[in-house]
């Protein structure tokens, strides 16, 4: 599994003032920080960029590449900021992200094939996002298929099938379960990411990274190729690594089967156990799922 | 080959919940099966149709649902009375809309007190309704909770911000409780958890917040139609409640209903059907002659 690390966000308001005036101190210790737990890319999230694009995407992609060489998912939804930064990536980027919108057809993927990178496709297009895992399957077909044509292969594009807040629709995550299952039939050797966090969101903050890890075990099974994640999640880290062998058997179990006996699980792996079955859809999320 | 039709059996059953006491006591739930699949399961109860009695004259009520009600509205036992006795109501709704705080803002104990006249009058079961103020419903319901002792009344609405106050009193004194969680199961589930914990699962009722036609009466059938589903279909203990639909104020807040009779019974008795087919167990009506039309319908 490539873990892409989402740190380096200007969402959260230290990373946007230090940008804003030109503060490389704690972007640098930011990146250091996700490289040295193992990520094997960087996000590097400038929002929209409105004042000076060029400039601010250079001085970044430089400020990020004078402390690591790992390779970085560029994260803008300006075009003139995600091109300035194309020209200074030494290694192969990843455009994150375009969309089957037709804004995006006409400026992102063009970038994607002019500088041949690899772009994060996600299954939105102009009529928002598919209802279930059928209307994604249409909707990426279509877009790869432009894509193609631009000169894209299947090999760069990492489809995103957008992930949902459990908490919000549950069977969102149920059709992304089965999307995936689905990827590599439709688009041979294409490759798939998502922005696991969302999946949380809304969640109590100390049950988030349980769910997180939980579904990123779960939709590596099914073959996800990569995912965006907490660049200090340790625990997460760890278990996507393959340092806990026994809880990601414990979550192929609870996948299989039907009635998995609880009661001779430890509290860890029952905590495990019961996401499984949350992220699953066999039962129904509530906040406090870990209570019935 | 004889054809046989498919039937999904279900093994478990939503909760059967007893309103009131004696004879006159009501019960709800207890179906094995979808709304109206008598073909499929057994559906032990029909709904039950409460009609509402305010505990203070009713202000900007459109006249043809006041109409019913001219004679006794500033007597709320008289109005109880004649809602049973001449309408023929089985059950009752208790709005104790006299204790907003925005409005009249009676007290706990005031509250207490009418409401054990009332229910002291007439001897079939009540719901008890508050005002929608958590902290004011907690203080006035814990109180009617106490005064009215024995009573297996239904207390609400008890929300993720009460319901510890309104359901221990409930418990020490032997009434039930409506669960409301705004139009979303998972929140609905999410306070049956926390209710219970300590209290019993068969003396709750959920209340979905339901919106009549022209409010988003199709969200509110989505909603009582998962709530079911889930109980149901995929055996979720702590969704298998039976379901209150409160929507009379709604209704009769209409243009339509306003300018005439017929289409305000007609809108609220619309609704109420709408309802029952997505799978309420318990609704509450406010014209007489809409219960009467959904009566003749199901019942």
């Amino acid at each position: 599994m490539i873990l892409i690390g989402e740190d380096l966000n200007v969402m959260t308001g230290e990373i946007s003032r230090v940008i804003k005036e030109r503060e490389a101190g704690p972007i640098k210790e930011c990146v250091a920080g996700q490289t040295k737990n193992g990520m094997d890319y960087l996000d590097v999230n400038v929002g929209p960029v409105k004042k000076d694009p060029q400039g601010t995407m250079e001085w970044i992609i430089n400020t990020v590449q004078d402390v690591t060489d790992l390779p970085l998912s560029l994260d803008t939804t300006n075009p003139v900021a995600m091109e300035a930064g194309l020209e200074v990536c030494k290694k192969k980027a990843l455009i994150n992200s375009a969309s089957g919108t037709t804004e995006s057809r006409e400026t992102m993927l063009p970038l994607a094939a002019k500088y041949s990178t690899d772009v994060v496709l996600s299954v939105i297009n102009d009529a928002g996002l598919p209802a279930d895992a059928d209307e994604r399957a249409a909707s990426i077909m279509d877009s790869a298929a432009f894509a193609n044509e631009l000169g894209i292969p299947n090999e760069n594009i990492w489809v995103d099938p957008v992930l949902l807040p459990i908490g919000v629709d549950q069977r969102q995550v149920t059709s992304y379960l089965e999307f995936i299952q689905m990827l590599q039939d439709l688009l041979p050797g294409a490759r798939s990411t998502c922005g696991l966090s969302n999946l949380s969101y809304g969640a109590p903050r100390e049950l988030k990274s349980l769910l997180n890890r939980t579904f990123l075990i779960m939709i590596g099974r099914y073959g996800q190729h990569s995912a965006i994640v907490s660049g200090f999640d340790q625990e997460l880290i760890r278990l996507i690594r393959g340092e806990v062998p026994e809880i990601v058997e414990l979550i192929y179990r609870a996948m299989e089967e039907e009635d998995l006996d609880l009661s001779a699980l430890s509290q860890k792996e029952l905590e495990y156990a019961k996401t499984t079955q949350v992220l699953m859809g066999k039962s129904l999320y509530s906040h406090s799922w870990l209570e019935v | 080959m004889k054809y046989e039709p498919p039937l999904e059996k279900i093994s478990v059953n939503i909760r059967e919940t007893v309103l009131g006491q004696g004879e006159k006591s009501v019960k709800i739930g207890g179906e094995n099966t979808l709304p109206f699949h008598s073909f499929e399961g057994s559906l032990p109860n029909s709904a039950g149709l409460a009609l509402e009695v305010l505990d203070t004259q009713p202000e900007n009520w459109a006249p043809s649902v006041l109409e019913p009600f001219e004679d006794v509205v500033s007597d709320p036992v008289k109005w109880a009375k004649k809602c049973v006795e001449v309408y023929g109501a089985e059950m009752l709704c208790l709005r104790l809309l006299s204790t907003d705080p925005m409005g009249k803002d009676r007290s706990p104990e005031e509250a207490a007190e009418i409401t054990k006249k009332v229910t002291d009058a007439v001897d079939v079961p009540f719901i008890v309704w508050g005002t929608d103020m958590e902290d004011k419903d907690a203080q006035v319901l814990m109180q009617v909770a106490r005064v009215c002792s024995g009573k297996n009344l239904l207390l609400g609405p008890v929300v993720k911000g009460n319901y510890e106050k309104i359901a221990k009193a409930a418990l020490e004194h032997g009434h039930a409780v409506v669960a409301q969680a705004s139009m979303d199961a998972n929140l609905t589930k999410e306070l049956n958890i926390a209710l219970c914990k300590f209290f019993p699962p068969e003396k709750i009722v959920v209340d979905p917040t339901a919106s009549a036609l022209g409010y988003g009466l199709e969200y509110t059938f989505s909603i009582i139609e998962e709530i079911k589903q889930f109980g149901l279909v995929d055996k979720d203990k702590m969704m298998q409640m039976p379901i209150l639909c409160d929507f009379g104020g709604d209704c009769w807040r209409t243009k339509e209903a306003k300018e005439s009779r017929e289409q305000g019974i007609l809108w609220e008795a619309i609704s109420g059907i709408t309802f029952l087919l997505a799978g309420a167990n318990l609704l509450v009506f406010r014209h007489p002659e809409s219960l009467k039309l959904i009566k003749e319908m199901v019942i």
